[in-house]
């Protein structure tokens, strides 16, 4: 079976990546498999500085869910490429997620990570739900976005991704501003903004009262999300949102994402990217067919497109 | 002390799952491949047993304390005690033998050993006392230990009859004074701590008994090592989900940095 895609320029041996914050820095997972048998690691999103994130309550689990606050708690760029990076065996590719709170702190991250060893691309996160400034904003102002995105390409020459919020009315819209901003691919979806409560004390179950949500209890509205922009722009897309198995992945290659990320399934199973990468390919045998690539936007929709 | 090899990701069959009291529970699970684990280090369990088809809801595995491990005639017999307290405790309480549960672990850093010549005094409260019962049995092999277990009622109480039959000193208190002492397990540790010479505090349970026992040690000079407790999605340091401030400020997790931690080292105020 050939699992290979190109996402954007980013060769992968297989269209199975692990969603940023989910993931550590990577060798939190060489205990459990090793990384060079999934198409790479999209790690915790970065800061200039180091951040220590919002105060607990941080999570809590809602049906079929996880809403979360961390508050992009992470080391800082600097110790990413100094302790991090060194740490991860030659051979797994890394997508470096870049958080900030400005266009030009966003640029000089990606300008610090451009030519660092194993990194082979970036993933802009214009869509943090739960971080005071930046993030979201950028998500979800189209202007905003392009100035960005536009910033981020003038810093670096590796490939870039933009990972896109989907609590917007018009997700076509903020990915088209992407590929007009000369962006090698998007990622889709982040977190929905949510809301839980607590009824014995009437408290918000997160500090931080508003949290994303992850988990399968999103995945319908993230391959919707998927299919939408696959329609409206014709750089590659990486669709996230409650991927747990090889076939929940198949959907959003179907639907015309080039590669997924795995993102809370981590948590709860270790060993999810590795079993998603094995299921792909279980199922394109299956089916018919000798490459994984040519699953992408093979979605049957008589009447549509 | 602590003595363990990589986590492991292991559908366990379930050999046992009985009541212990109460709504506690004893699990016991056959685990191939068991790299051991050191006392106060603790498993992620699947809320239930594993269905054929996945189950979405509940979605998170629950942190569990290992409370000892056997070998056994396929691996390792591995015992978990629990209470039901929700929905997957309730649905773990479900799983009958043969049935598997999903573990990853062992995870978290364990309980130090006490220097030589110091008493261990280990206070257990609820079902905090299942992260103690593997620290009693090492620390009974090295040098004395004093038990002090503490729960609301008779039926609560769990383990009472394994740290007895370690044949070690074995103290209760009940709140409602059903068996032992009638009141707070910290009442005993106050008590004990006059006359205990040197010594190292251990104490797992509910944080009001945890911080009382930590501000007793203190006002002894005794150092005190605690085990907290906090929701978790992953268990080994990636979802920074059960973060804790720490007395010198930051955020420490429970899964990585712990749950094992000197008192000292806790930020009281900011624990639920």
């Amino acid at each position: 079976m050939d699992a290979r895609v190109d996402l954007g320029g980013i060769r992968l041996r297989n269209p199975v990546l692990t969603a940023s914050g989910t993931f550590g820095y990577g060798s939190e997972f060489e205990p459990f498999f090793d990384l060079r048998r999934i198409g790479g690691i999209v790690a915790k999103s970065l800061t200039l500085e180091p951040r220590s994130g919002n105060p607990p309550p941080r999570i809590a689990e809602t049906p079929a869910g996880l809403l979360n606050a961390i508050g992009l708690e992470n080391v800082g760029v600097e110790a990413f490429i100094a302790e991090k990076l060194p740490a991860l065996p030659e051979g797994v590719p890394v997508i470096a997620s870049v958080f900030e709170t400005e266009v030009e702190r966003y640029a000089e991250v990606c300008k610090r990570l451009s030519g660092v060893p194993k990194v082979v691309g970036i993933e802009l996160n214009a869509s943090c739900p739960h971080v005071k400034s930046g993030g979201i904003e950028f998500g979800q102002n189209p202007r905003l976005l392009a100035t960005l995105v536009r910033a981020a390409r003038r810093a670096t020459p590796l490939p870039l991704l933009v990972k896109l919020s989907p609590n917007v009315t018009d997700v076509t819209e903020t990915a088209r501003v992407c590929e007009d901003e000369g962006a090698n691919g998007i990622s889709l979806i982040n977190t929905l903004q949510a809301l839980e409560v607590d009824l014995a004390s009437r408290r918000p179950v997160l500090h931080n009262v508003v949290g994303g949500l992850s988990g399968p209890a999103i995945r319908p509205v993230a391959l919707r999300m998927v299919w939408q922009a696959a329609q409206a722009v014709s750089i590659p897309i990486c669709g996230i949102g409650g991927i747990a198995t090889g076939e929940d992945a198949v959907k959003f290659l179907v639907c015309g994402a080039r590669a997924v990320q795995v993102g809370t399934a981590n948590y709860l199973n270790p060993l999810a990217a590795l079993e998603v990468a094995e299921g792909i390919a279980d199922y394109a045998a299956r089916h018919g067919f000798s490459r994984v690539a040519d699953l992408v936007g093979s979605l049957e929709a008589p009447g549509i497109r | 002390m602590s003595s363990s090899g990589r986590p492991l990701r292991v559908d366990a069959a379930v050999l046992e799952n009985r009541v212990e009291g109460g709504a506690n529970r004893r699990l016991a699970l056959r685990v191939p491949g068991w790299p051991g684990f050191g006392p106060g280090q603790f498993v992620m369990l699947s809320p239930g047993a594993r269905p054929a088809v996945e189950r979405c809801d509940p979605l998170l595995p629950r942190p569990m304390a290992v409370y000892r491990a056997g070998a056994e005639r396929e691996g390792t017999r591995l015992e978990i005690l629990y209470k039901v307290t929700g929905r997957g405790t309730g649905l773990l309480a479900e799983a009958r033998p043969g049935q598997r549960v999903r573990a990853v672990g062992p995870l978290g850093r364990a309980f130090p050993a006490a220097p030589a010549g110091a008493t261990a005094i280990l206070v257990g409260g609820g079902t905090g006392i299942a992260s103690l019962y593997e620290l009693a049995a090492r620390a009974s092999r090295s040098g004395p230990v004093r038990v002090l277990l503490g729960a609301r009622s008779a039926d609560d109480l769990m383990g009472r009859a394994d740290f007895e039959a370690l044949d070690i000193e074995v103290r209760v208190a009940t709140e409602d004074g059903s068996v032992g002492h009638r009141g707070l397990v910290t009442d005993l540790l106050e008590d004990l701590l006059g006359s205990a010479g040197a010594a190292t505090v251990y104490a797992c349970g509910p944080t009001p008994m945890m911080r009382r026992a930590a501000e007793l040690a203190r006002s002894q000079g005794l150092e005190c090592v605690v085990s907290l407790e906090n929701t978790m999605a992953c268990g080994f340091g990636v979802c920074l989900g059960c973060a804790v401030p720490r007395a010198a400020g930051g955020f420490a997790l429970v899964c990585r940095d712990g749950p094992v931690f000197g008192a000292d080292a806790v930020h009281w105020p900011s624990l639920p």
